[in-house]
């Protein structure tokens, strides 16, 4: 066990600093000059060049990137060409937002998809699970931003309340006071997470139920509400975490379109500013945060599926 | 009969409906059980045996099946009780032998566990009495090193290690009735006897009954006390099991025994089949089911079916229209 | 596992434990009126030019955010165009790139996946490292910052961009289904019998994937849509005045409360034929699986 736990991480450090290398180099090869966003469309050739030199930009990249790996191994992320604080403020500010949107729908999403898709799993074909697969099939097409938009329509314009703007979210502001704010973005990940996690899980489980362990289960006398939790769950869980660690990697893609729909100061929103002001540092360590980030959701998934079915290291 | 019998079965019928028709599985099926008897029900695959044994004890699939006929366990109807009314006598008046231990245990929970489950859910033990009760009865069935096992995965056992385990979870609730269904198909030749010797024991023991459905008439041949042949879902002879061997009269069951191969052969001696397959179920003809593949049927065979008439001897019946003749033998397999 | 298999067991063993006799569940109605739908916005996207429609492009500034009206069935703009006829022409934008980028990554991807699958030694394990490496970048973050600075933005530049994209994704795909193919007995079979490795490649292994192929083929198409239309929101797509669905919605956003027609429609005609294509994606699947249990 150890050893399977060792060979993934270093894998995963692998991937983490080819990843780096990558974007590194993306970044970089675009167009687009720091310099002329800081100094204005006015400032002279030669003050730009200056500040090229200054900010460490005329040295080839590949030199760039040591330096940076050498800083990033002191702990030290750089500093954001346009805001001046460091990029590691930055990040910080901006990662508890993802993490609380993303942890909320989370929450919300298994907390609705795995009652209901025993239910359903129970009764296939019933009423509740006919209606349930077609309905979550048309969530399935319906992308997030137009899911915004639609909320934004009946929630914000129709019903008044009132739930974006920058101002509303204060970074550092604690989990409670954001929580209504962030309601809007949790609730539209939360859809189409508990969509795959339902579909998910109601197949495995109908595929679980017709095992005989279920059968010798249900001759012992239990009731069906312990062989389901009990018996059932813990194998059929296993697709269901695969699928989750799949859908977190993407939501925190999905999740930059949203933030910047709702203009949420989350690293996604972060990121596409500073794409867009050409801010290399801040870019890069973001790429960086989200991979590991990435990176450690997977590795989380695989360390639980292999507490949950301890056959799958064994092999 | 009379009423000291633990199980009486009255026109059972098991209905499945699937995509090409409404399917029998069950037709008809009548017997009793007595008291600490054993019973066999024996027939080749697609008999209806297994689903025999499932509707019994009214653990048949909850979808797209129906069950009509009655079963009644120590006074209990089982046949149209409520799935809440069936679970009050599952584990502790009726339990079943499955026969794949690797498909009916729960391949990620300790076997420990899953003997407790029973112990704990339906007998209300706390946690240390049911552990010291499952490494009991884990011994009862004959396992080495009950503690040590007792925090093993099914994985980490034997075939034979794991029927036990499924075995001590059956008697975990001391039930009546022990429903054993191919409890030895899966296993080696060596351990099958080992089994079977540890159930019949356990029966001893226990004061229970058991009925052993099969394939293999070896298994029943010293264990049963009574003997039951299907074939396409309906009883084709019934009696005491020196009758069925002996004096039976249905050519199906001559044709079963026959087509058992015997350590008493002679080496070479081609073995013995019955021509042809198992009817297709969906599609029945109005005759005797056995009619196609019998060597003795005749026209009546195939065009109107037989109900069961009694033997000579007590409490055998046969369902044929040109039976075997009275004085006709087979020799024990 | 069990030593249950479909050929061991009896008939009623068989339906006692579901296991399915015939070959795939039949396709249904609703499955061809996803067809039709479908093949209607595809004509509707080509024929745009000649059918009877406004012209998409031209404002009509007496009647800015109309409702719908006999003369606008969906009514018009916040610059008085008509919608219905933005909508149609929109349908191309979308198509183009879903269909355009998912051709390339299955130009490229397909073939080497499956190559890779049914060679594998080096080969596969050099080529396989090297897309996995691909997939874990977060290909979203590339797309948008290239086509941030790859100015001035085209239909073309968008579908090179997203199809390079998706070319890891298609390999893996398309290897994994060849891998659990190629596997198969039948296929070392072929081998042995001698058949050339074209032959098999072409008559056991390609019509065995097909299925798992196409079916992806479609939900890929469905997806790059809806990053087509994410794009425009974040202002990459087409250059207006330029029609595509995802760019209306992004400029309905702004008159969302004078003019909610302008967010209705095109999402419906998003939602409805992405709807078609995952429904169409997932039957075909389900028609063709026929070893999928069902109860």
């Amino acid at each position: 066990m150890l050893r399977y736990l060792t060979k993934r991480v270093v894998l995963l450090i692998g991937i983490v600093f080819v990843i780096s290398v990558g974007s590194f180099y993306l970044i970089h090869l675009l167009p687009g000059n720091p310099a002329t966003v800081i100094l204005g469309f006015g400032a002279t050739p030669e003050a730009k060049a200056v500040l090229y030199k200054q900010l460490g930009l005329s040295k080839p990249i590949y030199l760039q990137y040591f330096v940076w790996l050498g800083n990033i191994l002191h702990g030290n992320l750089g500093i954001s060409f346009i805001s001046q604080t460091t990029v590691a403020s930055v990040i910080r500010s901006a990662l508890p937002i993802d993490l609380e949107i993303i942890g909320i729908s989370q929450v919300m999403a298994f907390a609705a998809a795995i009652p209901i898709a025993m239910r359903s799993a129970r009764k296939p074909d019933g009423t509740l699970d006919r209606f349930l697969g077609a309905g979550s099939f048309t969530l399935l097409s319906i992308p997030p931003y137009i899911l915004i938009v639609v909320l934004v329509y009946f929630v914000s314009l129709k019903w008044g309340v009132s739930a974006t703007g920058p101002s509303a979210y204060v970074s550092g502001g604690s989990f409670f006071t954001n929580l209504e704010s962030f309601s809007l973005p949790a609730i539209t990940l939360a859809t189409g997470s508990f969509v795959i996690y339902y579909r998910v899980l109601r197949s495995d489980l109908i595929s679980t139920l017709q095992e005989e362990f279920i059968t010798m289960a249900r001759s012992k006398g239990l009731s069906q509400r312990r062989i389901m939790w009990r018996h059932a769950f813990r194998p059929s869980s296993v697709a269901l975490l695969g699928a989750a660690s799949v859908n977190i990697g993407g939501l925190i893609a999905a999740g930059f379109i949203v933030q910047y729909l709702l203009q949420i100061p989350g690293l996604g929103y972060t990121l596409i500013l500073a794409i867009n002001s050409s801010d290399f540092l801040v870019v890069q360590g973001i790429v960086l945060t989200v991979s590991v980030l990435v990176v450690a959701i997977n590795f989380f998934f695989d360390f639980v599926i292999n507490i949950v079915d301890p056959r799958i290291s064994r092999e | 009969m009379s009423d000291d019998n633990l199980l009486v079965v009255k026109d059972l019928t098991t209905t499945f409906k699937t995509s090409g028709g409404d399917l029998t599985a069950v037709n008809h099926v009548s017997f009793d059980l007595a008291r600490n008897e054993t019973l066999g029900i024996v027939g080749e695959s697609g008999s209806g045996k297994t689903v025999l044994s499932r509707t019994i004890m009214g653990l048949q699939p909850r979808i797209n099946t129906t069950v009509s006929g009655s079963s009644i366990l120590d006074g209990f109807q089982v046949v149209g009780a409520s799935e809440d009314d069936k679970r009050s006598i599952w584990g502790t008046e009726v339990a079943m032998v499955f026969q794949d231990p690797m498909t009916s245990l729960n391949p990620v929970m300790k076997i420990g566990k899953q003997i407790d489950e029973a112990l704990r859910v339906r007998l209300g033990m706390n946690r240390q009495d049911a552990k010291a009760r499952a490494i009991e009865l884990l011994e009862l069935v004959g396992i080495p090193s009950p503690v040590q096992r007792y925090s093993a995965y099914p994985g980490q056992l034997s075939g034979g290690m794991r029927q036990r385990v499924v075995i001590a979870i059956a008697l975990a609730c001391s039930p009546k009735l022990l429903m054993a269904d191919e409890p030895t198909t899966g296993l080696d030749v060596t351990i099958q006897a080992q089994i079977l010797n540890l159930l019949d024991e356990l029966k001893e023991r226990l004061k229970m009954s058991v009925i052993l459905v099969t394939h293999d008439l070896g298994v029943v041949a010293t264990r049963t006390s009574r003997i039951v042949v299907m074939y396409a879902g309906r009883v084709v002879e019934t009696g005491t099991t020196r009758d069925v061997f002996y004096h039976h009269r249905m050519p199906y069951t001559r044709a079963l025994l026959e087509s058992s191969p015997k350590v008493s052969n002679k080496s070479h001696t081609r073995l013995v089949t019955i021509p042809g397959r198992p009817p297709n179920l969906l599609n029945l003809s109005p005759g005797c089911s056995f009619a196609p593949r019998c060597k003795y049927a005749t026209d009546r065979c195939h065009s109107e079916r037989p109900e069961l008439q009694p033997s000579i001897e007590a409490g055998h019946s046969f369902a044929c229209w040109n039976p075997l003749p009275v004085n006709a033998e087979a020799t024990l397999p | 596992m069990s030593s249950y298999s479909p050929e061991n067991l009896s008939l009623a063993e068989s339906v006692l434990m579901g296991v399915k006799e015939e070959p795939g569940e039949p396709l249904g109605l609703f499955f061809w009126i996803c067809v039709g739908w479908v093949g209607l916005n595809i004509f509707g996207a080509i024929f745009a030019n000649v059918l009877p429609l406004q012209n998409p492009l031209y404002g009509n500034f007496n009647l800015i955010n109309a409702a719908p009206s006999l003369h606008h069935l969906f009514g018009t703009d916040d610059l008085g165009r008509d919608i219905f006829a933005r909508v149609v022409y929109g349908a191309r934008v979308s198509i183009t790139v879903g269909l355009g980028s998912i051709l390339i990554g299955y130009g490229i991807g397909a073939p080497l996946g499956m190559l890779a699958a049914y060679r594998r030694g080096r080969f596969d394990a050099i080529l396989t490292g090297f897309m996995y490496l691909l997939l874990a970048f977060p290909a979203i973050i590339a797309t948008i910052a290239i086509l941030s600075f790859w100015s001035p933005r085209s239909l073309f530049k968008i579908i090179v961009v997203i199809g390079i994209a998706s070319i890891p994704l298609v390999y893996r795909v398309i290897r994994t289904a060849t891998l659990s193919v190629a596997t198969k007995d039948y296929v070392i079979a072929a081998k042995v019998q001698g058949a050339t490795d074209r032959r098999i490649l072409m008559k056991e292994l390609l019509p065995n994937i097909a299925p798992i192929a196409l079916s992806f083929f479609l939900i890929g198409v469905a997806t790059i849509i809806i990053l087509e239309g994410a794009l425009a929101f974040l202002g990459l797509s087409v250059n207006p005045p330029t029609p595509s669905w995802g760019n209306m919605i992004n400029e309905a956003r702004g008159v969302l409360s004078q003019n909610p027609w302008l967010a209705l429609f095109p999402s419906l005609a998003l939602c409805f034929f992405l709807i078609a294509l995952n429904f169409i994606g997932d039957r075909i699947r389900a028609h063709f699986d026929v070893t999928e249990v069902k109860l």
